[in-house]
């Protein structure tokens, strides 16, 4: 059973204050969306959850186990996987030897056979197969983006958070990056989404996280956090909700 | 036979040729050609580890001949001052151990006055011959210098841990020019610029294959320096092909990417230092042996340049190529010694091969970033790639369009 439990987190930067006691809990295989304006301190709470900084105060478990003072692999190897904001393959390894690396860092290297399958399974679904052999540095922005997807499913985590998986991308490649969530989730793990695109955000998520300057300011349902006044007045705006809500309406019917 | 095994077999076509080499050849620049190949493996044991270190796991760093300063320092120092004797000097600082006496002997620097002796040479002239001191046995001492290679590798891995790029480039650059003036003005103990001598690798000579050789003979220290060689890409070879291979990649290519996908980047960039600093320091003790004497100059910015350039004409992103590379280039350089005349004008070669390696250097870097040795390999291993992807994608399409 999946079990995140985020207590109120704060970090500051200086005299900056950019996460201002955040807390939310994830229990099983959610699909959560998670927004804000630019600067609401979305990165850095996924930041926070991998490893990578430390918060001034709060506190991180995952299936009861406390990960905020560990490091990015320790993390990564307890179950918390996380793409970039802007893409991060290893340019100059191959496509198959991307998805080796966490596949061996998680100590399967003994069984070769099985983790070569599971590449090729992994290749297949993302339509990577017929590349696998070339340098990731030799694809499209789109493909390299869904390798790095490929990667996190070789790591198996539990939770997932995706940064912006849209961002760039084309319609055709959009429609697997869909699928892939939706199969990831199927397959019992949760996913945090952080995206801008608002449709995407409302066709595929549950359950929204909106975050604005630091504060943690509504959590619910899509249809709840869409008229939620202090949503609307800190980042839909009146018109932008009109048009989230049709947009939310379409992908629903 | 698959192209793909080209590269393996050109390889051991090399190894059997290096091995046979010294019983076959025989013409009278024998030791001269032989004085060659030892340095030119010397250099390849230390540009094929630097390969490891700036090319697989890009830690771009210059401290690398600052290492085989410590292994050729730390086996000199240990020759020089620890002896074995069965009888007290009563002048040294000596410890009893069973019966025999560890003695250190104390340092007197540089001094041309022959009364001034050290404890053990003064020691020596009162017995009188009658009694017999041990030197402490040199193949100790290069494993001593190995080990304090990996220390101070160690060391060097932890503090650069958070520096990347140029800052990492410029502290080992620091650390490798302190070491050279430390050891330059600490004259009592390194006698600095004099330089300190070494043993012979095989001071009573060495018998091989039923035939005696002296300890002034080219052949044993050749192969004592080639199987270091194959040694040391024995274990490149296996770090490279094995997990170890593909995360300090990863590490080069993406540091937080790696660490986000379960990867101890720490531990992965301190243990490639630790490795590839001892590989130099083993180089650099098996050398001083074999020169017999050590100088700070032998640390100097200038050798740095040579190693790192000949791994880049070589490739630095394959370990073999770095080493072919630095033999070629040794060769290269010693045979355009030879000055020429152009009617009355002298061409000194002896200055105008820099030049010539110079601009070489240029041309690889600006017109192939892989070195000139590596992309042959290259075209071996990976030339069906490019066919393998264009077929599948073709029968992809060919399967898509049948089903629709």
């Amino acid at each position: 059973m999946i079990d995140l439990v985020v207590t109120g987190l704060t970090k500051r930067f200086g005299g900056l204050h950019v996460l201002k006691g955040v807390s939310f809990e994830i229990h099983g295989p959610e699909l959560i969306g998670l927004i804000g304006p630019n600067g609401a301190g979305k990165t850095t709470l996924t930041n926070i959850l991998d490893g990578a900084i430390k918060p001034n105060s709060g506190t991180v478990y995952l299936n009861g186990e406390r990960i905020d003072q560990l490091q990015s692999f320790e993390v990564a190897r307890a179950g918390l996987g996380r793409t970039f904001q802007v893409t991060r393959s290893f340019r100059r390894m191959t496509v198959l030897e991307n998805l080796l690396v966490p596949a061996l860092a998680l100590g399967h290297g003994h069984n070769r056979a099985e983790v070569d399958e599971k590449a090729m399974e992994v290749l297949e679904f993302l339509t990577l197969e017929h590349l696998r052999n070339e340098y990731a540095q030799s694809l499209s922005g789109g493909q390299q983006k869904l390798l790095e997807l490929g990667r996190l499913l070789m790591l198996d985590a539990d939770v997932i958070i995706l940064d912006e998986p849209f961002a760039g991308v084309h319609p055709s490649l959009m429609e697997i990056i869909y699928r892939y969530i939706e199969r990831v989730n199927e397959a019992g793990k949760a996913i945090i989404l952080i995206s801008h695109q608002m449709d995407s955000i409302f066709a595929l998520c549950k359950r929204l996280l909106v975050l604005n300057y630091g504060d943690l300011i509504a959590d619910g349902t899509p249809d709840t956090v869409k008229n939620d006044p202090t949503v609307i007045e800190a980042y839909l705006g009146a018109d932008d909700d009109e048009q989230g809500a049709t947009n939310g309406d379409q992908a629903a019917s | 036979m698959s192209r793909q095994h080209t590269p393996q077999l050109a390889g051991l076509v090399l190894i059997a040729f290096f091995a046979v080499f010294p019983f076959v050849y025989s013409a009278n620049d024998y030791p001269y050609i032989m004085h060659l190949l030892i340095t030119g493996f010397f250099y390849a044991i230390l540009a094929s580890s630097w390969s490891m270190l700036a090319g697989y796991a890009g830690q771009f760093s210059f401290g690398h001949m600052g290492f085989t300063g410590i292994g050729a320092y730390t086996t000199a120092l240990f020759c020089h001052y620890i002896y074995l004797s069965p009888e007290a000097t009563n002048l040294c600082t000596e410890y009893a151990i069973g019966d025999q006496f560890l003695i250190f002997v104390n340092p007197i620097g540089v001094t041309s006055s022959t009364l001034s002796q050290d404890c053990l040479r003064q020691a020596l002239s009162a017995w009188d011959g009658s009694v017999q001191v041990t030197a402490m046995p040199v193949w100790l001492g290069i494993i001593l210098g190995t080990v304090m290679g990996g220390v101070f590798g160690l060391l060097i891995g932890l503090l650069v841990l958070p520096l990347r790029a140029a800052y990492l480039a410029l502290f080992t650059l620091g650390f490798s020019e302190i070491l050279r003036a430390a050891i330059s003005a600490e004259i009592a103990i390194t006698r600095g610029q004099a330089g300190i001598e070494l043993p012979y690798l095989f001071d009573q000579g060495i018998t091989l294959f039923g035939r005696h050789f002296d300890k002034t003979d080219k052949l044993p220290p050749y192969f004592v320096m080639f199987f270091l060689l194959l040694t040391c890409l024995g274990i490149l070879a296996w770090l490279a092909k094995s997990k170890f291979g593909l995360f300090v990649r990863a590490l080069r290519e993406d540091q937080d990417a790696a660490a986000a996908l379960g990867v101890n980047t720490t531990r992965y960039k301190v243990l490639v230092f630790v490795i590839t600093s001892m590989m130099a320091a083993a180089a650099g003790a098996v050398m001083a042996h074999y020169v017999r004497i050590i100088t700070p100059n032998n640390l100097m910015i200038l050798q740095m340049s040579l190693v790192v350039a000949m791994a880049v004409i070589g490739g630095v992103e394959n370990f073999v190529a770095a080493a072919i590379g630095a033999i070629i280039i040794e060769f290269t350089l010693e045979l355009l010694r030879n000055s020429f005349e152009v009617g009355d004008i002298v061409i000194d070669m002896t200055i105008w091969r820099l030049v010539i390696f110079g601009v070489l250097l240029m041309i690889t870097l600006r017109f192939s970033r892989n070195g000139i040795i590596s992309p042959i390999i290259n075209h071996f291993l990976r030339g069906h790639v490019a066919k393998e992807t264009v077929a599948k994608r073709g029968a992809a399409a060919e399967s898509a369009g049948g089903s629709s």
